[in-house]
């Protein structure tokens, strides 16, 4: 059963993930990378630049996925991607009310389904984006440390079946990602913008995405 | 069907007075509103409506009153009203019954009760039965919706009336056949003559029944229990099969031709006034016409607008941007400096020190001094709003100098007394219109938001419904006041108790209405404190000092809550103290059976507006519920680990209710309530279904409240607005199951609505209690600090 | 601004702003007002509607993006479960005041839509956005399972 619901969940979100690269590719010809003009600092996240005085690429490669790893372990993130059944919310993340699980598809319960009440764009507090639905079990990054969830990402065992290259690209263009950035007003955003992101993240995997020891905390 | 076509008026006699060809027209008038607005029950049979009231002008002249009002024959002397039967029923050629109910319909099922009790006793098929809403009146008798007491005061007035109309009837028959009265019958809406099996029609003898006179009291016979068909009986609600289909109106679903919409920003603090409004973003939203200020708000609040700037749009949802738009600097006002957690710490230290002594026995102080164990508590619980599920809503619409306001309310006559004194006009030149309640709870008893859509109307010049927000109705409510209590008992070397002090002080509802009144009431102090029917040889009631700065008003069994979670929650921490059982412990609190009169010790009692001799505090009946609840929970079976039981009992509203719940805390301090096990003692009850579903609903607003709800002020202003940071209970934390017993009873009917509230948060507490060892004695359970986990941490907070 | 919804089967034009939420322009707009406001946050549910068959909250749906889209409303709702669940809310006289009970129903057709024999805790989890101030809860779960049996 446990298994079924994993692969279910994996079929899912790999047809979301194709739906979400499909619909970008508009901007597949101006898509970010790191070979792209560096982008500036903003909202509290370091430019390429700032990372330039590190020589060594590993080490300069870590340090950028703390970058990164800022942004996943935020709330407006790591919500949605719970070690239970149930997401999170708030930027000091509370169990949501009323009570929502994840269900057989992550897409909630019967009956009361994450687009019950969660549209395709914000509305007033209550946020929305296309799909609006919960990370599936196996990308659960509740509780874990910045070395677990980048060891995670990077496994297709539990990152809906992608490779480097189509996470860089997840991460640079799904809606969903792109909430980070765009929450309701009463919601902190995640740092930076998802363009920066995007170069950062792609940084990393060109010099081999590294991560850091899973034993050491935030 | 328009109400300019009244159901009488080319029947009415010529010879009529001015003011009984007036009240009739008014009467029919109103039924005809009711009847064009509501489910259309008449609709097919609109044209053919004669309107045979069975009350003739000729009855009237001849009894020679110059009033058409109660004194006719001697029906006029129910607590609720008047009893003539014209006041309520008609009866259609068709045969259909047309029952108005002068009580406000907000899920208690009144509707429902009332039809049951007039229709058991004129004695008519059920199904014939249609019911309407009566407007806000005087001639209708007491229509204040709240107090519990609907059916307390008119279950005997409604049988009068019912019967005094099959009077009529069996009259009118036997003029028909020429035969004595006594040899006819009425009965499953015939009357037969009984010694020839003859029978007419109550339809076919509506006509005649018009000429006869309401009978006196002596000439009608009302029917045995054992006669009963509806009464006491399961029938299903008369409102359920329009409410499956969305059809109903209540007050948020009035439309009238021509109606705009006005949603109002009002001041953060109580008397806070406004300094200066910039409306100049809010008239650039589109669809908002224009803005209305409401007058500053002077002490005492009572029922008046708590002023602000109305906007006013073609829908709810552009005033609603409307308001978000508007730019208002506030002044605070006296009250900007309360503070709830501030306010915790004075009204704790209040009642650590001696207070008023209210009532007393014995003398408590020498008990406790002789103590084998003295145990001493402290409890508090934070104001409370209503919160029912739809928020208050009002249409108004001027002609002239008249006006009409339809919406929600538990107590239409002071509605439209409140209207008609904030727009300074003559209370006749108010038509009051009652809606369904979505759930009242006691907010809609005071008719507020009337007068501001009066108000906004006549300065709008076109009918106008005022929509108020769940954010509008969580800050400006009537709070369930904030109290604190101390309790001492004392324990003798057999663990009995011998000494029992209740220490209580909260601000009071009576500042609502005067001004800076700040000491409890005898009415604060008869729910739950100087009613205390315990068989104590020391017992002392003492009341201390709280200032009110936001509005307190009334909710759902009132004062009763607070103190029935003290003294209950108190009853079960002695019982720890002395080692025993808390249920045998309790019974032995409450007594043997006797009857407990608090005026013979020094306190003032008014018994719920109900008399003694009817209705006296009965220890027999209060442990006779305690007995029945402990019953059906099984209580003294074994339970898996992390379980516990926990009861409590309470008479309030003249019933007696004792509740057993059962709790259970996981390893994590998650909570659950596997069940609920209630007994009710009300007297005798109209529908038992509808009782038992007032038990459940009692109980869960009971321990919604005690397990979530906290309204807080800082700075004079609530912090809390919407769903969830104010939280009321939802399913996935109800009780999985709940059984309901009602105890027998030839008793006069006692209240249902409120009696099943005061027992749900103690019941609850100390089932936490002997689950888990955490005794909690400042509600609610879940505040900020557990997160909905009950760990033990420190006690007594 | 005009924007056409399908509503109940019909169509329907208004003139209101795209922002305004389904709720408004159905309560204020088209007379339908058996669709409630509880809270216009998504948190109670009474305004609960159908849209191309899941449950929606109609406080915060803006009709912008509705176009096109089936809505069917508690006035509309029909169907097996539709009659299976109003049947036994009749049966057990579930509702209290009424008012939050259309989007209480509305949640409970889509739940036994899904789930033909809902346990205890599918009623929990699909029911847990529906707020009833008067404490129908018991009776609600009960006419749940009432429904599912007379579905078979």
């Amino acid at each position: 059963m446990k298994r079924r619901t994993i692969l279910s969940s994996l079929v899912v979100f790999a047809v979301i993930s194709a739906l979400a690269v499909a619909g970008c590719d508009k901007q597949k010809n101006k898509q970010t990378t790191s070979q792209d003009a560096p982008l500036a600092a903003v909202n509290g996240m370091r430019s390429l630049q700032d990372f330039s005085s590190i020589k060594d690429d590993r080490e300069r490669a870590l340090a950028i996925y703390q970058e990164i790893d800022a942004v996943l372990s935020h709330p407006r993130c790591a919500n949605c991607h719970p070690a239970g059944d149930t997401p999170y919310q708030g930027n000091i993340p509370k169990p949501h009310q009323p009570l929502v699980v994840r269900g057989e598809d992550n897409f909630g319960a019967p009956g009361m389904r994450c687009g019950t009440c969660h549209g395709e764009a914000n509305f007033e507090n209550v946020p929305g984006k296309p799909s609006w639905h919960l990370a599936p079990r196996e990308m659960a990054w509740e509780g874990k440390t910045p070395g677990e969830i980048c060891a995670q990402i990077k496994d297709p065992e539990r990152n809906g079946g992608k490779t480097l290259a189509q996470l860089t690209e997840h991460m640079q263009h799904d809606a969903l990602v792109s909430y980070g950035w765009e929450p309701p007003e009463h919601l902190e955003p995640v740092p930076g913008s998802q363009a920066l992101f995007g170069q950062l993240f792609q940084a990393w995997v060109d010099a081999g995405a590294p991560c850091p020891p899973a034993e050491k905390t935030r | 069907m328009s109400h300019e076509q009244p159901l009488v008026g080319q029947e009415l006699d010529p010879g009529l007075t001015r003011q009984a060809r007036e009240l009739i027209l008014n009467l029919s008038d109103n039924l005809n509103r009711a009847t064009a607005s509501r489910r259309g029950f008449l609709k097919g049979s609109s044209a053919f409506v004669l309107g045979l009231f069975l009350l003739s002008g000729k009855t009237a002249q001849a009894a020679g009153a110059t009033e058409l009002t109660a004194k006719v024959a001697d029906l006029e002397t129910f607590q609720g009203g008047d009893a003539t039967p014209h006041l309520f029923i008609q009866i259609q050629p068709d045969e259909t019954i047309q029952i108005v109910c002068h009580l406000s319909e907000m899920g208690q099922q009144v509707w429902t009760a009332v039809a049951q009790v007039l229709i058991d006793e004129l004695d008519a098929p059920w199904e014939n039965v249609r019911i309407e809403q009566a407007e806000g009146h005087p001639r209708f008798g007491n229509q204040n919706t709240d107090g519990s007491r609907s059916i307390r005061y008119n279950f005997e007035r409604l049988r009068w009336m019912g019967a005094a109309m099959r009077a009529m009837l069996e009259e009118a028959a036997a003029q028909t056949w020429k035969v004595p009265k006594k040899e006819c019958k009425g009965a499953l809406g015939h009357v037969t003559h009984v010694p020839s099996g003859k029978k007419l029609s109550y339809g076919a003898l509506a006509e005649r029944a018009r000429e006869m006179k309401v009978p006196p009291r002596k000439a009608i016979t009302l029917k045995k229990r054992e006669e009963w068909r509806q009464i006491n009986k399961p029938v299903k609600s008369l409102t359920t099969p329009s409410i499956i289909r969305g059809e109903g109106e209540f007050g948020q679903d009035v439309r009238v031709e021509g109606m705009v919409y006005a949603v109002i920003a009002r001041p953060p603090q109580l008397f806070g006034k406004i300094k200066s409004v910039d409306d100049k973003r809010a008239l650039e939203v589109p669809g908002v016409i224009r803005t209305v200020r409401l007058p500053d708000l002077e002490p005492p609040a009572a029922f008046k607008p708590l002023g602000g700037v109305a906007v006013i749009a073609k829908d709810t949802w552009a005033a609603i941007k409307g308001r978000e738009a508007l730019e208002i600097t506030w002044e605070d006002g006296p009250n900007a400096n309360y503070d709830s957690a501030a306010f915790e710490k004075t009204l704790m230290e209040e009642v650590r020190k001696p207070g008023t002594t209210r009532l007393k026995r014995g003398d408590v102080n020498a008990a406790l001094d002789a103590a084998t164990k003295r145990v001493k508590a402290d409890y508090y619980m934070p104001h409370q709003a209503h919160s029912a599920m739809e928020p208050p809503a009002v249409m108004a619409r001027w002609d002239g100098d008249r006006v009409t306001c339809r919406g929600c309310s538990q107590a239409p006559q002071s509605a439209r007394r409140n209207v008609a004194s904030v727009c300074g006009i003559p209370e006749d030149n108010v038509t009051l219109e009652v809606t369904w309640l979505g759930g009242g709870f006691g907010r809609k008893s005071k008719g507020d938001h009337f007068a501001e859509a009066a108000l906004i109307a006549r300065e709008v010049g076109a009918p106008v419904k005022v929509v108020w927000t769940r954010e509008d109705a969580t800050r400006h409510s009537y709070y369930h006041t904030v109290s604190a209590q101390h309790l001492e008992g004392a324990l003798d070397d057999k663990g009995k108790c011998t000494a029992f002090l209740h220490r209580t002080a909260f601000p009071t509802i009576a500042a609502t209405f005067t001004y800076g009144q700040n000491e409890p009431r005898w009415g604060d102090l008869r729910q739950g404190a100087t009613d205390t029917p315990f068989a104590v040889a020391n017992m002392q009631v003492e009341s201390g000092k709280a200032d009110a700065h936001v509005r307190i008003g009334w909710m759902r069994s009132v004062a009763n809550i607070y103190h029935a979670f003290a003294v209950q929650s108190f009853a079960s921490e002695l019982a720890h103290a002395a080692g025993r059982d808390p249920l045998e412990f309790l019974l032995e609190l409450i007594g043997p059976p006797r009857l407990f009169d608090p005026n013979k010790e020094g306190a003032e009692y008014d018994n719920y507006g109900s008399p003694m001799e009817d209705y006296p505090i009965d220890t027999g009946r209060l442990a006779g519920v305690v007995k029945e609840a402990a019953k059906l929970a099984g209580w003294g079976r074994t339970l898996p680990e992390g379980h516990g039981l926990g009861v409590a009992v309470h008479r309030s509203f003249v019933s007696y209710v004792a509740t057993v719940i059962e709790v259970a805390v996981d390893a994590d301090g998650k909570l659950t309530i596997p069940g609920v096990w209630s007994a009710i003692d009300a007297g005798t009850v109209v529908n038992t279904n509808h009782v038992k579903a007032q038990v459940e609903g009692g109980t869960i607003f009971g321990l919604s409240n005690a397990l979530y709800g906290e309204i807080t002020a800082e700075n004079g202003a609530i912090v809390q607005s919407n769903f969830p940071d104010w939280r009321v209970m939802r399913m996935n934390e109800a009780p999985r199951a709940m059984e309901v017993s009602i105890i027998p009873s030839t008793a006069p009917p006692g209240g249902v609505g409120e009696p099943p509230t005061p027992p749900a948060a103690p019941a609850l507490t100390n089932a936490i209690f002997a689950a888990t060892g955490i005794r909690i004695r400042r509600l609610p359970v879940f505040d900020a600090s557990r997160r909905d986990r009950l760990v033990k941490k420190e006690q007594n907070r | 601004m005009s924007i056409t919804l399908k509503i109940n089967g019909k169509e329907h034009t208004v003139d209101a702003s795209p922002d305004t939420p389904l709720l408004w322009v159905l309560r204020d707009h088209l007379g339908l007002t058996g669709t409630k406001f509880g809270c216009g946050v998504a948190q109670c549910g009474a305004c609960t509607v159908h849209v191309d068959g899941n449950t929606r909250r109609a406080c915060v749906a803006p009709i912008s993006g509705l176009e096109g889209k089936e809505i069917v409303t508690i006035e509309g709702v029909e169907g097996p479960e539709a009659d299976a669940v109003r049947e036994a809310w009749k049966e057990i006289d579930v509702p209290q005041c009424g008012y939050c009970q259309a989007g209480q129903i509305m949640s409970a057709i889509k739940l036994l839509e899904k789930k033909r024999d809902p346990s205890d805790e599918d009623i929990d989890l699909g029911m847990s956005g529906n707020i009833c101030r008067c404490g129908t809860y018991m009776r609600i779960r009960k006419a749940i399972k009432q429904a599912a049996g007379d579905l078979g």
